[in-house]
């Protein structure tokens, strides 16, 4: 009796405690940014997160040096690795420890505009500057977010010991599979990660296959184009390529890039990240050019990602902060950047300069990237990964294209929905 | 000397007690120690309040502005609050308790201690509670924080699209659960999943032990030479990071380009598809963790092996017992009897073996219609849904689920374990 006496005071206490509610405040909106019709007031310093790579921290720290110069502003260049910036972002942003200006690869932007960390971008005038591709690439949802920086995609690598010529069309890389291929000793005549689905993306969509639809910078993802007829069509063209015995079915990025340093392979689709080693390994015997055209006659279209400069939501200084990620990207600092750290500019006027275009390892990857589109950035692309490299492992192992193409829709679909979206 | 006080009431004293520390004990005229509780609630109250206040309203609705108020933040801060409240609930109750001691005292008119007494008398008892206290609260902020938060979020609907600082998250019950059995994609995953990860560590624990036991008692034999030498090569996948081994193996596993396949099994024409088809990866992992695990088990079987008395063989030799029977009837259970706890967590590692699974083949290969790896465990699935699908409280509620199958597995196999019961008895 004393007990539970003694127990029912206990809980009044805590019950007490509790309704004792929550935070005294109005319940007010918690910030309201002034788009300034008055000129924003210059900030002493900006701070800027830049990716932890030491050719990239080298060649900005010259741009940044010269916008101090320009704007007497002092950039504060803090050095956190591109992925971990978004989960760092989340608990220093709050604490007004954060960043003004951080880097990003634009498939995350939709993620990020979830997490509300960053602001979208005016463009402005500047819009014409950067390449079509990638100011789609960071636009999500009809605003453009961030300012891209630079672009990247796949292309062909060839061995010119082995193909005088980069083969132009679909045929003629066929060809040359057909009779440099000899799997007994390890000689290919074309290696691709061909189970990987950004690498085997473009033929899909050369045939009209795509991730989601796109309609005036907005993706619907209830609209999943990988069963299509054109997936179906680049799908079997895929598996003929194991059916034929070109290119094994264990393929794996390491494989690949082993064969061809070796100098046992002709041709070969990758990325202009494997350029340093590539051409370690093979010299001036190495080259690049664009992806071969298919037999409709179109370019397949490879996946464009472009690294982003964004504005952190969290920013006090928002209008300068505008102004620097320009002035980072212009067509002189973007060719500096590209100069030291080797990357390909968004900037339309930097990637057309002749010092890119007469660059044999670059030009390629440069002219492919007119043909490719930007990965979609839309929160519900991680969800498609995994299921889509599920379904070509399937099509290298001979199922049917289209019922495993169907199959991955659906889960696609199911993941989606189990993932919480729309709720 | 007080007398003997029969209008002096207990439970005056509690009543009094309960309603604020040090009222009880003001009744019971003990003033020093009154004031001292007064203060001492007091003092709380004043630190702590806004704390708490702040807490609790963020653990019951996780926040009302979005962008304002950080759900994470104000979960955390809850449980904090719960843990202090817990602390401050636990010494309440110790201030009635003894309010209603000293009051039972007064009644009977026992004389109480002085200050200085009941000092000495509180060190002398609380010696090893005093000293054991600092550890006991780092291990409530370090362990017990932490699994409390994981436990919390299996029952929020924190993912991608309820991210805070943008969104808030909610309380949605046992939903998650719910989802993992019913929804499709979710049920059918989860079950076979669960299957191939009790398979797996009962077979890969199981072959490895039995790996280990048996050479150990090979090199135990006294007509074995080179003795050391042979278990230094014996212990020696042990002495290489198993993530190393893992990765070579691999490569060496490779259907095509694998020494397995191209140089060992093409002198028999055979072609084994270690990496895409599920069956044989299951092979592979099962054979490369039995080779990973087993020198551990060997150096501890090769300890105990050398303990066990001479006397006794000789003793079942006069009575005539045979190789199988001394075996079955000395050494096994000797040698079970020392390492039965550390066998245990041989299998509740192996339950959780991630590495092997990532390193190998990363869960793989695919399997039609289903949402894991053909060879994933449920840790192995949990990091994918974190990782790489941002399903927070999914993997919160699987790893609760893992959490509870590991926990109750190594509870019951520890009480029935010899060497745990004879604790405190050395």
């Amino acid at each position: 009796m004393r007990k539970a006496l003694s127990l029912f005071l206990m809980a009044v206490l805590f019950v007490g405690l509790l309704s004792a509610c929550g935070p005294k405040r109005d319940a007010e909106q918690p910030k309201q940014t002034n788009n300034g019709t008055e000129e924003a007031k210059k900030p002493e310093k900006l701070v800027v997160w830049v990716n932890d790579d030491e050719k990239q921290k080298q060649a900005l720290k010259d741009i940044f040096q010269k916008y101090t110069e320009k704007t007497g502003i002092k950039i504060e260049m803090v050095a956190v690795n591109m992925l971990d910036q978004t989960k760092k972002l989340a608990l220093d942003g709050p604490a007004g420890k954060g960043p003004d200006v951080f880097y990003q690869p634009h498939d995350r932007i939709g993620d990020i505009v979830l997490q509300g960390l960053a602001d979208p971008v005016d463009l402005g005038d500047a819009k014409d500057e950067y390449s079509e591709t990638a100011v789609n690439a960071v636009t999500y949802d009809g605003q453009t977010y961030g300012v891209p920086a630079v672009v990247e995609t796949y292309g062909v690598f060839y061995n010119k010991n082995l193909v005088p010529e980069a083969p132009k069309t679909m045929d003629e890389l066929m060809k040359i599979a057909k009779e440099k291929t000899n799997a007994a000793k390890d000689q290919y005549g074309f290696l691709m990660e061909a189970t990987n689905f950004y690498f085997v993306y473009p033929f899909f969509a050369g045939y009209g296959g795509y991730v989601f639809k796109n309609e005036n910078g907005k993706y619907d993802t209830s609209d999943i184009g990988l069963a299509n007829d054109g997936a179906v069509k680049g799908a079997e063209l895929v598996q003929s390529w194991f059916k034929n015995g070109y290119i094994p079915k264990e393929i794996t990025g390491d494989i690949m890039n082993g064969l061809f340093t070796k100098g046992n392979v002709a041709v070969a689709i990758t990325g202009p990240w494997n350029i340093a080693s590539y051409k370690e390994a093979l010299g001036d015997k190495l080259a690049t050019a664009p992806l071969p055209v298919l037999d409709n006659g179109e370019h397949p279209k490879s996946f464009v990602g472009a690294k982003t400069w964004m504005l952190s939501a969290y920013s006090k200084n928002k209008e300068w902060a505008v102004d620097f990620m320009k002035f980072v990207t212009n067509e002189e600092n973007s060719l500096h950047y590209y100069e030291v750290a080797g990357e390909m500019p968004a900037n339309e006027k930097a990637l057309t300069n002749e010092k890119i275009t007469n660059d044999p390892l670059i030009a390629g990857f440069a002219e492919q990237i007119q043909y490719g589109e930007p990965m979609p950035n839309v929160p519900e692309m991680s969800q498609v990964w995994e299921p889509m490299g599920n379904a070509l492992q399937f099509i290298a192992k001979g199922d049917n294209p289209k019922a495993v193409l169907s199959e991955a829709v659906k889960t696609i679909q199911d993941k989606i929905a189990a993932s919480g979206a729309g709720k | 000397m007080p007398e003997a006080n029969v209008r002096h009431r207990p439970a005056v004293a509690m009543a009094l007690s309960l309603l604020f520390a040090g009222l009880g004990q003001l009744y019971n005229r003990r003033y020093i120690k009154g004031i001292l509780f007064l203060i001492i609630e007091a003092a709380f109250l004043i630190t702590f309040y806004n704390f708490l206040n702040i807490g609790l309203w963020g653990l019951v609705t996780l926040g009302e502005i979005p962008m304002l108020d950080h759900s994470i933040f104000l979960l955390i801060q809850g449980l904090v609050s719960v843990i202090i409240i817990a602390f401050a609930v636990a010494l309440h109750v110790a201030n009635v308790i003894d309010a209603r001691n000293d009051a039972r005292r007064r009644q009977r008119g026992e004389p109480f201690p002085s200050l200085v007494e009941s000092c000495r008398n509180a060190w002398d008892r609380g010696f090893p509670y005093i000293f054991v206290t600092p550890g006991l609260v780092m291990l409530l902020f370090i362990v017990v924080l932490p699994l409390l938060f994981m436990v919390s979020l299996a029952f929020t609907d924190y993912n991608l699209y309820h991210s805070p600082p943008r969104h808030l998250l909610n309380w949605v019950g046992f939903e998650n659960f719910k989802n993992l059995v019913s929804i499709p994609i979710w049920k059918s995953t989860f079950f076979s999943v669960l299957a191939w990860t009790i398979v797996w560590t009962v077979v890969a624990t199981t072959m490895q032990i039995a790996l280990g036991l048996f050479l150990a008692l090979l090199v135990n034999d006294p007509r074995i030479k080179f003795k050391r030498f042979i278990r230094t090569v014996l212990i020696l996948p042990w002495a290489v990071p198993a993530f190393v081994t893992i990765l070579v193996f691999a490569a060496m596993f490779n259907d095509k380009f694998g020494a397995i396949n191209r140089e060992v099994l093409s002198l028999f024409g055979l072609s084994v598809p270690w990496m895409t088809d599920p069956f044989w990866t299951k092979v592979a992992l099962i054979l490369i963790q039995t080779w990973l695990g087993f020198p551990f088990v060997f150096a501890l079987f090769t300890g105990v092996l050398q303990s066990i008395s001479r006397d006794w063989y000789e003793a079942a030799d006069i009575d005539g017992a045979t190789r199988w029977q001394k075996f079955k009837s000395i050494t096994l259970p000797h040698v079970l009897y020392a390492t039965a706890p550390l066998l245990i967590m041989q299998y509740a590692g192996n339950f959780n073996n991630f590495n092997i699974i990532y390193l190998f083949n990363d869960g793989g290969p695919a399997v039609r219609g289903q949402n894991a790896g053909g060879t994933d465990i449920l840790i192995s699935w949990v990091y994918d849904l974190t990782f790489t699908t941002n399903n927070y409280n999914m993997a919160a509620a699987i790893s609760l689920i893992i959490g509870l199958i590991v926990s109750g597995f190594a509870i019951y196999q520890f009480r029935r374990t010899r060497s745990f019961k004879e604790e405190g008895n050395m």
